[in-house]
């Protein structure tokens, strides 16, 4: 039946079928490398723990030392980061740092950590760079999509539910994904923490990254749900502060946003090491 | 690590699990609901991974209602049970769900509650009373000892609240928050949202 909508609807398919990756994640087929056999490729070269002991009988590598094959994985997932997101009374807040590393090096620190899915949506991301980003900028696509199709837009919770699915598709195959999906919708300010082992969890605070048990510590101890926006984002900021000061693999930069009712907005981005020091200053003025 | 407990006594099924969900040392949430409704007289509580607990879990619920839209019939616990199982089984050597459930059920046929133990392995078996988790190993001997058959609702949250007692007191873990559910013939009700606090003699809190 050629109806006008399933013109249209054919339409937009076929615009949408000229990115070669775009069909696809909608058809929910996996992309994988062509050989033979993708699952086998993938797990001979991440370095995951729990393979490694695996491959322990296989032919291949009975010979070769546990040390000798780690050194041999070409793909390492690392955590090195601290992100923390938490949702109040009026709004949300997101504070990152911006250090990258690759082993003991610091490969840079200025990351950007945040990534904006539409006006009113950011993900953070922490684990491996490329899977996050390429990820949530995918969601971004997804979620203009769905808001030209629907004519509404997109919830927090629904654009977190289709990261999870594409996510959970690939759980073996050794993405390092460990973002926050936080917004602002009709629901109010939502925040949901999405793996790439496939959980999806909401609730009103997360910290995710190597220095995160830091930042949940002082967090935790001025979180409240009534906060004034200036203490909210205080609370962010040394939040990660405290984080940076603690952990090697965090540092650099740090980027404090908020989103409201009016979408999101960078509220601030400074120096971690400098600002350990103006926070000592301060208390000591005030101790005076 | 996840504990859930469930027992079966007079025209009820009694469920219970703790509100933990973490990644390895951390606690993330602790508000998480475990205990999932499949419908409107069946839970099915799920432990082990979190990501795959939600995917199987939705799986099998979304399967049970479009069976009862297709055959307006609701499907009985034990046929539940089985096509869990199922699921399990064939994915096991595949692409394995590593989650272990406890399904209870309330039948308006034969005016019974029913329990089944079912593991990621694909094992399924119709219990009066047991336990996933690190839980099992402490709460499997009170069961043993104190269930009986057709307990009374009192009685039998007197006794659920004895297991969920010694694992508060006995699991390093420290797991204090527990979700109670029942079933019986009007649905699922939520019974309490206990929080133990084992160090004070015979004393727990009740949240909201």
């Amino acid at each position: 039946m050629f109806t006008l909508g399933s013109v249209l609807d054919n339409e937009l398919k076929s615009t949408v079928e000229d990115f070669s990756f775009e069909t696809n994640f909608s058809t929910n087929q996996l992309m994988l490398p062509n050989i033979e056999k993708p699952f086998e490729f993938a797990q001979s070269i991440i370095g995951l723990e729990k393979d490694l002991q695996e491959n322990e009988n296989q032919l291949m590598f009975h010979q070769q030392k546990k040390e000798e094959r780690k050194e041999r994985a070409l793909i390492k997932g690392y955590k090195g980061t601290t992100t923390l997101a938490f949702i109040y009374e009026k709004g949300t807040v997101i504070a990152v740092d911006s250090r990258a590393t690759s082993g003991q090096y610091i490969a840079s620190q200025s990351v950007q950590k945040v990534v904006p899915i539409n006006s009113y949506m950011l993900g953070t991301l922490a684990g491996g760079a490329a899977d996050c980003q390429f990820f949530l900028a995918h969601l971004g696509r997804i979620c203009n999509l769905y808001e030209l199709r629907n004519n509404e837009t997109i919830s927090v919770a629904a654009a977190s539910k289709l990261l999870n699915n594409i996510l959970y598709s690939y759980r073996n195959y050794g993405l390092s994904v460990g973002s926050m999906i936080c917004g602002y919708d009709t629901r109010g300010p939502q925040l949901y923490y999405i793996d790439s082992d496939g959980s999806r969890l909401k609730n009103s605070l997360f910290s995710v990254g190597s220095g995160s048990p830091f930042a949940y510590g002082v967090l935790d101890a001025g979180y409240r749900w009534d906060l004034s926006k200036e203490e909210a984002l205080d609370l962010g900021r040394r939040a990660i502060c405290a984080a940076t000061f603690k952990d090697s693999y965090s540092g650099g930069t740090i980027k404090v946003y908020h989103i409201d009712e009016n979408g999101w907005v960078k509220i601030s981005d400074d120096d971690a090491s400098e600002l350990w020091y103006e926070y000592e200053k301060k208390e000591k003025k005030e101790k005076k | 690590m996840d504990s859930l407990v469930g027992f079966v006594g007079k025209n009820y099924v009694l469920m219970a699990g703790d509100t933990n969900a973490g990644r390895s040392i951390m606690r993330l949430k602790e508000d998480f609901d475990k205990l999932v409704p499949v419908d409107s007289h069946k839970i099915l509580a799920k432990s082990g991974e979190i990501g795959d607990g939600n995917q199987f879990c939705n799986l099998i619920i979304r399967n049970v209602s479009l069976y009862r839209i297709n055959n307006e019939t609701e499907l009985s616990t034990k046929s539940v049970a089985h096509y869990t199982r199922r699921q399990l089984a064939t994915a096991i050597r595949k692409n394995p769900y590593s989650v272990n459930l406890l399904l209870g059920g309330y039948d308006k046929k034969d005016q019974k509650g029913s329990l089944y133990y079912l593991d990621y392995l694909g094992s399924s078996k119709k219990i009066n009373y047991g336990a996933q988790g690190y839980a099992a190993l402490f709460v499997g001997s009170i069961l043993d000892r104190f269930w009986k058959e057709d307990l009374d609702f009192e009685d039998g949250l007197e006794l659920m609240k004895k297991c969920l007692r010694e694992v508060e007191k006995r699991l390093i873990i420290g797991t204090r928050c527990f979700l109670i559910k029942m079933i019986n013939s009007d649905g699922i009700a939520v019974v309490e949202k206990v929080m133990i606090n084992s160090k004070k003699k015979n004393e727990i809190e009740e949240e909201n």
